[in-house]
């Protein structure tokens, strides 16, 4: 099988890579890049854990094949963090308990960040539609919504 | 996943040549939400090349011309709902479209993936046959243009030729007097595949009488289409709950006249009847 040479941002960083192509993003991140803040969990779309951003939009990463972020820009939850801090929204999900076994998370914060970034200030009901495709085996989503939603306030 | 060659190009003209050399070995590849769930099942076959179609920038895109609106193959459904045109001229349709899976799912899927697939539970597939919308194919041999509703020829299986490419679909803009919906029932909120759904068109005279009525149930009958027998029975009527509610009997009977009684009609008889109701309903609405 050809690998495929592809050029991408992921967290700012530009990374020129050879790859083989028959790995999902979800694989080609947590597998040959070591950023495992991204989870695994269903793989079929349904739960949100692998969200990531490409270009500002909440993406699975386990439904995109790897070469197609050529030339893409990525946003993973590793790139949420600036000069040591965490970001509002990772801060603001401490405050509010909106973590409890953690496995959504990184994927709650991609999703709720793509929201803030195109609408600062978001009703419940556009924070609980834009997490309509993260799920949460835990919290039952009071405490995220909330925090999601304190964030700029 | 197998291993698999993957090809990307930006030219349609280099898509349909591969494609014209590779024939049933290759896979086109757009938003991959279908495709990718696809090759990983336990037995799925593998082709031996994924044509990437999504750096192709002429498919993508939603425009106006001469009355129609243009609706290039890789725009997403987000794109979709976001869209004016389609706020303005196919309301249904943006409605759809926002129903789609969730957000994750909405950006990356893509009007043409959800066409070609052809799954039973297509959301943008009733909305675009009661726009009467036409679509375009490209192959090596030539482009072929043919009304959506004539594309189907059971769920999962359309007309298409393993060298096709959907390079456009196109329908006219909705006039002033028309108002739309489209309604589904899934069995989860959120990421549902929906089951049953109904896309309703109606366009009112001055007096308010119907003057043109389209009704195209999802996931009911063995193929898309709309259905005439309820349709007529709404021409030249006032809007009225017991004429939506009998057009809606209508089309339950025209759901069991195709399938037949089975297990699931129990259900769906009376359901598929409360929804075109809610949709006639919806298009009266000021
Ligand atoms: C969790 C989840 C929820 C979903 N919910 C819904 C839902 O609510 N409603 C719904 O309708 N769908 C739903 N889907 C299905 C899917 O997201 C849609 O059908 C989507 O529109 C497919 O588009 P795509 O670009 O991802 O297609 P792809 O997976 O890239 O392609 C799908 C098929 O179309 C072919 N193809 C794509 N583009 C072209 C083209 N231009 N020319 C020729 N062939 C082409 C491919 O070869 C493939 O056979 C869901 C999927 C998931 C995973
Ligand atoms: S792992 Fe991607 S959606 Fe569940
Ligand atoms: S905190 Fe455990 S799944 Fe959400």
């Amino acid at each position: 099988m050809k690998k495929i040479k592809i050029s991408t941002t992921i967290n700012s960083k530009k990374y020129y890579l050879d790859i083989n192509p028959n790995v999902t993003l979800l694989d080609l991140l947590r597998d040959e890049l070591g950023l495992t803040g991204t989870k695994r969990g269903c793989e079929i779309g349904e739960c949100g854990a692998c969200t990531v951003l490409i270009n500002g939009e909440a993406v699975n990463s386990c439904l995109v094949l790897a070469p197609q972020i050529d030339g893409k820009e990525l946003l993973t939850v590793e790139g949420l963090m600036a000069e040591g801090k965490l970001h509002p929204l990772q801060q603001s999900f401490m405050d509010h308990d909106a973590v409890q076994c953690g496995f959504c998370t990184p994927g709650m914060l991609m999703s709720s960040k793509a929201l803030l970034d195109e609408n600062p200030n978001p009703a419940e009901e556009e924070i609980r539609t834009a997490i309509s495709g993260n799920l949460c085996r835990c919290t039952g989503y009071v405490q995220i919504v909330e925090a999601i939603g304190k964030v700029n306030k | 996943m197998k291993p698999f060659e993957y090809i990307s190009t930006k030219s349609i003209n280099e898509a349909t040549q591969v494609l014209s050399e590779y024939k049933q070995d290759a896979r086109v590849l757009a938003g991959g939400t279908d495709v990718l769930i696809e090759l990983r099942r336990p037995h799925a076959k593998i082709p031996k090349a994924i044509l990437d179609i999504s750096y192709i920038e002429s498919l993508n895109g939603i425009s106006e011309s001469d009355g129609l609106i243009i609706l290039k193959p890789l725009s997403t459904h987000t794109q979709i709902l976001k869209s004016d045109l389609v706020r303005k001229y196919a309301q249904l349709l943006g409605i759809a479209a926002s129903q789609i899976g969730a957000p994750q799912i909405r950006n990356r899927g893509t009007v043409g993936g959800n066409v070609m697939n052809a799954a039973t539970c297509a959301d943008t597939v009733p909305p675009l046959i009661a726009l009467d919308a036409e679509i375009t194919l490209r192959s090596n041999g030539g482009s072929r243009t043919m009304k959506l509703v004539d594309f189907f020829i059971k769920p999962y299986k359309t007309k298409a030729e393993s060298d096709d490419v959907l390079i456009e679909i196109t329908f006219p803009k909705l006039p002033s007097n028309a108002q739309s919906a489209f309604i589904k029932l899934g069995r989860r909120n959120a990421l549902s595949i929906s089951r049953l759904s109904v896309a309703a068109i109606l366009m009112q005279d001055k007096k308010g009488l119907i003057s043109e009525a389209r009704i195209v149930p999802g996931a009911a009958l063995p193929t898309w289409m709309r259905v005439k027998e309820a349709e007529e029975m709404l021409i030249g009527e006032k809007p009225s709950l017991k004429l939506f509610t009998a057009a809606g009997q209508k089309v339950s009977e025209v759901m069991i006249s195709y399938t037949g009684r089975r297990w699931s009609t129990e259900y769906k008889e009376p359901v598929i009847g409360v929804l075109v109701r809610r949709a006639l309903e919806g298009c009266v609405k000021d």
